[in-house]
Order: C-alpha cells, then sequence, then structure tokens
C-alpha cells in the first residue's frame, strides 16, 4: 500500500484542519473570555476580605484539581454533550489561574502606593482605577496567558464530548491507528498554544506601565 | 490652626496609643513630633487626614472639627509625604505631581504649569525630569517630587512623615536643608513626624516630645534643650546635644551673672581694691549698686588705671574706656566668640536688649567653665552608661 507523506495528507485535510481550529479557538476564548468577565471581578473583591479570599480561592483550587476528563463526565448528565459542556468545564479550569494572579497582584500592590493615594484623596474607586489595578495589570495578565495555554490544551480533550476542535484529529487518528491523522491534529494544537503564549506574552508587556517594565 | 482637644486614639478600647492629647499648631509653624516607636507621634499625625479615625476627643482645623469634613475633600487639602515616597511608579514625575490636582479637576495646562513650578522649586529641572518615571531616579530626587507633589494644590496644612530617614545621611542633609529654605518661602503649617532628635532641632519651630501617647514637652527647640521638663525629655535630647548646637547658646548661657563692677564716682585706689579682692583686671563702670538696675557706662582695666588714673581725685566716670565693644543676651555664642576674636577681647560685657543696663560679661573663664561642664557631664553619662 502506498502511503502517503505526512504532508500531503496533511494538505488534503487543510480546510478541515483550519475550520477545527477555529472551532478550537472558539471554544478556548470563549471560556478564557468569560473567566476574564467573572474571575477579575472575583479576585478584586475577595481582596477585602481575607476569610472570603480563603474560601474563594479554596473552591477554585479544587475545581483546578479534578482531571478534566472526571469534570467533563460529571457534568454530561447536566448539560448533555457538546461545545456548551466544552466551554463551561474550560471557564471553570480557567478560573482559578486569573482569581488567583489578580488577588495576588492588587494584594501584591506595595502598601506606601496605597497609602500614600489615600493621604492624597483618592476615593475608593480612584485607588482601584488609578492605582491597584495598572499595578497588578501585569500579574492578572500572566494569569489570562496561563489559563489560555492551560486550556488550548485541554481542548483537545473536549473532542471526546463532542465538542470539535483539534483533539477530534487526535482521537480519531488513534482509534483509526493512523499516525498522518493523530499529527494532523498534534501538531496545529502544539503550534496554536505557542503562538498564542507569544502573543499574550506580547501583550502583557505591552500593558505592564512603562515606569515598572524591566 | 491646628488644635487637638482631648485627642485619644485606642485600637483595644483598652489602652490609649494616643492619650487625650491637648496642643495647638499654629498657622505657618514647623512643628515636630518626636519620640521613640510606640510613643503615639504617627497615629497623631494621621489623625489629621483621618487616615486614622480619633477614638476620643476631636481636632479642629480653623476652629472646623475635621469629623463633620469630607474625609476625601479634607484630604485632598492635605499635603502628605510618608517615608517610603509613595510615588506611583506606573505615572510619570509630572503625572504623579499633577495627582491631587487631577482628583480636584483642575485642567491640563494649569497642572503641567504647576507641576513645572514645583518642580523648579524643589530644585529639579523640569525639562530633565517631568517625563522620567520614579525609578529613574535617585531615592533624594524622589523625595524631591515627594515634597512636590504635597504642595500641588498649594494646601496650607502638610504632614510629612519621617520624609527623610530612607535617604542617605549626606542626602537628607541636604533635602533638611532644602527644606528650611523652602519653608522660609512657603510658610506652610507643617507637621513633622520624626524620631531623630537633631533632624528635629534643624527644622522645628516647635518641638513636641511624645511618650506613651502624650506630650511630654511642647516647646521651642531651645527650650527643649535647655529646659527638658524631665528625665525622659533629658536623655532623649542627650546631654551633649546642646554642644553639637551651639547656634542654640546664647550670650545669656555662658554669662557670668554678677561681674566685678565699680560705682562711676569711685577712685582709682577703690577700683584697684575691687579688682585684687574679685581676682580680676577688668571691671565694668556702673551707676548704681547690686541691688539695683545697673546701666552700663563704660569699663577699666589695668591700663586705664596706670596712666592718669592714679591721681587721687580721678574718679572712674573721667578715667573709664566708653566705647568698649557689648553683646546683648541673644547674641549667639557663635557670634560672641566671633567678635572676642576679631577685637582681641578677653572680656566682653553683657547688656540687655535695647538698654544698656548691665546682666552679666562673658570672660574666657565663663566659657572654659561651660565647656568643661558639659564635658564632665557627658563623661559622667557615659560612666552610667
Amino acid at each position: 500500500m502506498d502511503r502517503p507523506n505526512f504532508f500531503e495528507f496533511f494538505m488534503s485535510r487543510l480546510s478541515d484542519v483550519i475550520s477545527q481550529t477555529v472551532t478550537h479557538l472558539q471554544i478556548t476564548g470563549l471560556a478564557v473570555f468569560l473567566a476574564v468577565l467573572i474571575g477579575v471581578p472575583i479576585g478584586i473583591y475577595i481582596t477585602r476580605n481575607k476569610v472570603v479570599a480563603r474560601n474563594v480561592l479554596g473552591v477554585a483550587n479544587i475545581l483546578q484539581t479534578l482531571p478534566s476528563l472526571a469534570l467533563f463526565g460529571l457534568m454530561i448528565p447536566l448539560m448533555g454533550i457538546g461545545f456548551n459542556l466544552a466551554v463551561f468545564v474550560l471557564f471553570l479550569y480557567a478560573l482559578l489561574p486569573i482569581i488567583k494572579n489578580t488577588y495576588t497582584g492588587i494584594v501584591g500592590v506595595d502598601d506606601s502606593m496605597i497609602e500614600s493615594g489615600r493621604g492624597m484623596g483618592m476615593t475608593n474607586a480612584q485607588l482601584l482605577r488609578m492605582v491597584q489595578i495598572p499595578l497588578a495589570l501585569p500579574v492578572i495578565m500572566a494569569g489570562i496567558r496561563i489559563a489560555t495555554v492551560i486550556n488550548i490544551g485541554t481542548a483537545t480533550i473536549a473532542a471526546l464530548i463532542g465538542a470539535g476542535g483539534l483533539g477530534s484529529f487526535i482521537f480519531r487518528g488513534i482509534s483509526m491507528g493512523n499516525n498522518n491523522l493523530i499529527l494532523t491534529g498534534a501538531i496545529p494544537a502544539a503550534i496554536l498554544a505557542l503562538v498564542v503564549d507569544w502573543i499574550l506574552g506580547l501583550i502583557e508587556y505591552r500593558i505592564t506601565p512603562k515606569g515598572v517594565r524591566k | 490652626m491646628i488644635e487637638f482637644k482631648k485627642l485619644s486614639k485606642s485600637y483595644d478600647g483598652k489602652t490609649n496609643v494616643v492619650d487625650r492629647l491637648d496642643m495647638t499648631i499654629n498657622d505657618g509653624e514647623l512643628v515636630v513630633l518626636i519620640g521613640e516607636s510606640g510613643c503615639g507621634k504617627t497615629t497623631t499625625m494621621k489623625m489629621i487626614n483621618r487616615l486614622i479615625e480619633p477614638t476620643g476627643g476631636e481636632i479642629l482645623i480653623d476652629g472646623k472639627n475635621i469629623m463633620e469634613m469630607n474625609p476625601i475633600q479634607l484630604r485632598r487639602n492635605i499635603g502628605y509625604v510618608i517615608q517610603k515616597v509613595g510615588l506611583m511608579p506606573h505615572m510619570s514625575v509630572g503625572d504623579n505631581i499633577e495627582l491631587v490636582a487631577y482628583l480636584k479637576n483642575w485642567d491640563k495646562q494649569k497642572r503641567r504649569a504647576r507641576s513645572r513650578e514645583l518642580l523648579k522649586l524643589v530644585n529639579l529641572d523640569p525639562d530633565q525630569y517631568i517625563d522620567r518615571y520614579p525609578n529613574e531616579l535617585s531615592g533624594g530626587q524622589q523625595q524631591r517630587v515627594g515634597v512636590a507633589r504635597a504642595l500641588a494644590v498649594n494646601p496650607d496644612i502638610i504632614l510629612m512623615d519621617e520624609p527623610f530617614s530612607a535617604v542617605d545621611p549626606m542626602t537628607r542633609e541636604t533635602l533638611q536643608e532644602e527644606l528650611i529654605k523652602l519653608q522660609s518661602e512657603v510658610k506652610k503649617t507643617i507637621v513633622f513626624v520624626t524620631h531623630d532628635m537633631d533632624e528635629a532641632l534643624k527644622l522645628g519651630d516647635k518641638i513636641a516630645v511624645m511618650q506613651g501617647g502624650k506630650i511630654i514637652q511642647y516647646d521651642s527647640p531651645e527650650k527643649i534643650l535647655k529646659e527638658p521638663v524631665n528625665d525622659f525629655v533629658e536623655y532623649f535630647v542627650g546631654k551633649d546635644r546642646l554642644w553639637k548646637s551651639p547656634e542654640m547658646l546664647y550670650a545669656r548661657d555662658i554669662m557670668q551673672k554678677r561681674p566685678a563692677v565699680v560705682l562711676e564716682h569711685r577712685t582709682p585706689a577703690y577700683a584697684l581694691e575691687v579688682m585684687r579682692k574679685r581676682d580680676t583686671d577688668f571691671l565694668v563702670v556702673v551707676d548704681a549698686p547690686y541691688d539695683q538696675p545697673q546701666k552700663m557706662l563704660g569699663v577699666v582695666t589695668p591700663k586705664e588705671l596706670k596712666g592718669k588714673g592714679m591721681v587721687e581725685n580721678n574718679r572712674m566716670i573721667d578715667i573709664m574706656r566708653k566705647d568698649y565693644p557689648t553683646v546683648t543676651e541673644r547674641t549667639s555664642m557663635v557670634n560672641v566668640l566671633n567678635i572676642m576674636k576679631q577685637e582681641g577681647l578677653n572680656y566682653i560685657p553683657v547688656i540687655e536688649e535695647g538698654s544698656n543696663l548691665l546682666t552679666g560679661l562673658i570672660t574666657h573663664g565663663s566659657i572654659v567653665n561651660i565647656i568643661t561642664d558639659a564635658l564632665v557631664d557627658s563623661e559622667v553619662g557615659k560612666e552610667a552608661l
């Protein structure tokens, strides 16, 4: 049997690869977007109360610890299979790094900044907007970056619950014993993770205020 | 004017960190709060801009109770400089200085003009520094910006919390000098917290020495040095401190209080007798005896007596030297020593300011005595430790 080489195989599936990459990005992007929308305010809110902070971070930690496949399995009876479930589970995974980094970033702002800000007559909202968030932004962004990169990896597993994405090539390839098919999913997934990480790294640098860049 | 009335602060409801403080700080005065750590000095200061809320008593600014004011507005009208400077690292020097003006909605041009003006005032070139970031400046430069920021909206009151304690000694001295100069121009009411007595003596118009939440003594630096109210203040000031601040010593502190005098109508022979008895060769000629105010008329020394002096019916009034230099009680010791050196004098009479009334005499001997006392004191002090 004449086995086609990988490159030819890949090019013949190119349009499929592109559409699955888009799905992959949609799942990850939507999950991270929702996690930012909810995680950042939670992270900021819990800086005001240590007890609440401990509990919230504890719950997020537990979510993070659960194996992804188990979490998918637990959620199927509640949400059925498909795209929505994938987004929801990835959202839960993204929450911890985002909440944790937001919290750490805000709490890590030097006390003297807070004192001088308050001493100059800033309201709590001004302090948050003009001092705490700008100074915590690099740390928050690092959390978003970690969450995104982890999610790109975990999203490949989402193919198992019928959400699509680059994982579907990999699982199909495994069941058919077709290495080319596996690689058609695996290589773009790896490159995707690296490229997204690089882009987010650039953004992280750009939003780091000039006066605090190393 | 800032008034504390029975001002107290307690965190646990039992012990008062600040304990029923009464104090008045006048406009344009630089008042230093000093004491060991935990004495309540910083807490007291922070109650003025309500970063800490009092638990008892009240603070009045120009007669108005600050608890009835909006704390945000109150703070915007009080300059604040802290030890760690607290410049916002993500904002340029200009933006940092303009922060309060921004919060008060000044327009951009007015803000910029003001921050340029202030940078000049604190000896930083606006063109060079206005767009820099705090991490590009040295510690001393940062604190200059910190001071400029406190002055931004021209507040009447400025609070300074150990502003110079984190910089090296050389820079600290420069910053202190600059603050003195600055204060002579802007005349703000400044409350300055420190634990450094040298700094307090140098900067303060008045010093409040605090211990256990109470003010032990609230006086001018001179009074604190010379008349400490108790052992704590004396210990805190340090016995030998006076000698490190000779500009705090005045003629009246080093003079001999009952100098040898001779009445104007006495004869040369009598004068010689007084010199012999008092073991001196310098007499002040006065118009009245010891128990009355004595106006100084002139001085006699053996030189005046020797010439025409021994003629029997000459009187002191005729032979005395009339143009002899004098100093007043408030002449500083440094000036006294300078005059004595320049004029080559061994004695200099001290008179009351605005009149010719004799109050004392400074001799080489009296200066040596004072120094000896101080040295003995500090030796004893060392042994006691």
